[in-house]
């Protein structure tokens, strides 16, 4: 685990001590984490140890008991969670989309009051499509009929679309094949801008890591 | 001025109840697991029903208008309650916003159809007031417990959805609309499709009491399309009013649906 400090510039991500439980269920006790911009981190751990609920806590749809979250240097609490999750991009591993067909489910968060100044960009999803080994075709079919691959990856053109500069990739390409993940991690290689906290139990995601950090559950002896 | 409708002998009642063996014996027979609580219903309705006319015949005579508005507030209140209990949901703040959809969603289609249809001079008139009332609450109770059980429970079961929307930017009020959606559209259903096939399938309850009361069919349906146009008034701004008003203690700061608001 590393060491936070306080809230400096230029990082993305600062954890300090935070500590996470369900009733008697302890996940993390004084977890701390430090993610400068632009750094791409991977989230090992094994199941329970509080990858996804730690995810979950920087976009405050979980409120740990105890320590702070930081997001650019924001203390997250529940009048900035609204203007900081306009910074993140998340992208789970079975992503919710909604109902509808492809196309306008990918120009709905345009939508949104709160991303009124962005303009939906047709070209940049065309690319990222491309890029990304989707085919144009899949804009007029039912979200319902892609595969899992295929809606991870429209989940990531959509976040990427929204031009977040914190990505929040929670086995967000568990559903890909080889090709096809080759292809994600290579865009976000690519793009020394954007940080990426990743939790994956895949190996080869760690080939674009700056860094590993690895979570492990409280053990019984440490919740005491 | 309507006529009167002939009265019913209690003691001719009785044939209504024996009339009740025959469905008793089909649930005793094939152990529908029914039996006690048919019973305890028709009990309690018969109770309800006494000591309510009891009640209404001293409401009625009095026609204070004060005390018609008091005894509309006690069934909006007792509403309010059932709501919450049919949709599984704790008391609480919900409780009071939950009353003053009831109350408005009542109280517009009321006062129009009474006041501005009927064209009574006296809106509070206990003999329109309570029975048309009653009518129109029965009906939003019935709405907003399918209204909001669908609205909070879809977003329980649809948490992974709605987070994205969140994530994605959405506010509360732009997370919610799909859930909203359909929510309304299933508390308004059965509604929509009774004034569909109204007249067809059955005689409706209002037309049926205004015939039986000496009027003519012709006068009978114009009672009836007036109460059907309050009834799908009264259910559509009670269940939109509801969500909206409940939605705004039922979500964190965070914009996360409270837990805390589900029984279980």
């Amino acid at each position: 685990m590393d060491n936070a400090a306080t809230n400096p510039a230029g990082n993305a991500i600062v954890v300090d001590k935070l500590t996470l439980e369900y009733g008697t269920q302890i996940l993390f006790r004084r977890f701390s984490l430090i993610v400068p911009a632009g750094q791409k981190v991977l989230l090992v751990g094994s199941s329970g140890s509080g990858k996804s609920s730690l995810v979950r806590c920087l976009l405050g749809f979980v409120i740990p008991q105890e320590g702070t979250i930081a997001i650019d240097g924001t203390i997250l609490d529940g009048k900035t969670v609204w203007p900081l999750r306009r910074k993140i991009g998340y992208v789970s591993q079975e992503p919710q989309l909604g109902a509808g067909k492809v196309k306008d489910l990918i120009q709905l968060p345009f939508t949104y009051h709160a991303n009124a100044h962005l303009k939906y960009d047709s070209s940049g999803q065309a690319r990222l499509f491309e890029q990304f080994r989707l085919g144009g075709a899949l804009l007029d079919k039912d979200i319902s009929e892609l595969s899992g691959g295929e809606k991870q990856r429209v989940a990531l053109v959509i976040s990427l679309l929204l031009g977040r500069s914190i990505y929040l990739l929670d086995e967000a390409t568990s559903a890909l094949d080889a090709e096809a993940k080759a292809a994600v991690l290579d865009y976000f290689r690519q793009r020394p801008d954007l940080t990426v906290l990743m939790v994956s139990h895949d190996t080869a995601i760690a080939a674009i890591a700056d860094r590993t950090v690895t979570m492990s559950p409280v053990t019984a002896q440490e919740a005491v | 001025m309507m006529n009167a409708a002939d009265a019913i002998h209690p003691l001719a009642l009785t044939a209504g109840y024996l009339m009740l063996l025959i469905p008793l014996a089909i649930i005793h027979w094939y152990r529908v697991p029914m039996l006690g609580q048919t019973i305890s219903s028709v009990l309690r309705m018969t109770i309800q029903l006494i000591l309510v006319g009891l009640y209404l015949q001293v409401v009625f005579r009095l026609n204070n208008p004060w005390l018609n508005t008091a005894w509309l507030l006690v069934m909006i209140t007792v509403a309010d309650l059932s709501i919450l209990k049919g949709a599984q949901f704790r008391f609480g703040r919900l409780a009071a916003w939950l009353f003053a959809a009831l109350l408005v969603g009542t109280a517009i289609p009321l006062f129009i159809f009474v006041g501005v249809i009927l064209t009574r001079p006296e809106i509070l008139d206990a003999r329109y007031v309570i029975p048309i009332g009653g009518m129109i609450l029965g009906n939003c109770l019935r709405a907003d417990i399918i209204g909001i059980r669908t609205f909070y429970q879809s977003i329980r079961t649809g948490q992974k959805a709605y987070e994205l929307a969140l994530s994605q930017g959405a506010t509360i009020a732009e997370a919610v609309r799909p859930y909203l959606r359909e929510s309304i559209y299933q508390a308004l259903t059965p509604t929509v499709a009774t004034m569909a096939n109204v007249g067809i399938v059955s005689l409706p309850g209002m037309m049926t009491g205004v015939i039986i009361g000496g009027n003519d069919p012709l006068t009978a349906i114009g009672y009836q399309i007036a109460i059907m146009l309050s009834i799908f008034t009264g259910t559509a701004i009670t269940v939109f009013l509801a969500i909206l008003l409940s939605a705004r203690s039922a979500f964190s700061p965070y914009g996360i649906l409270k837990q805390a608001i589900f029984k279980t």
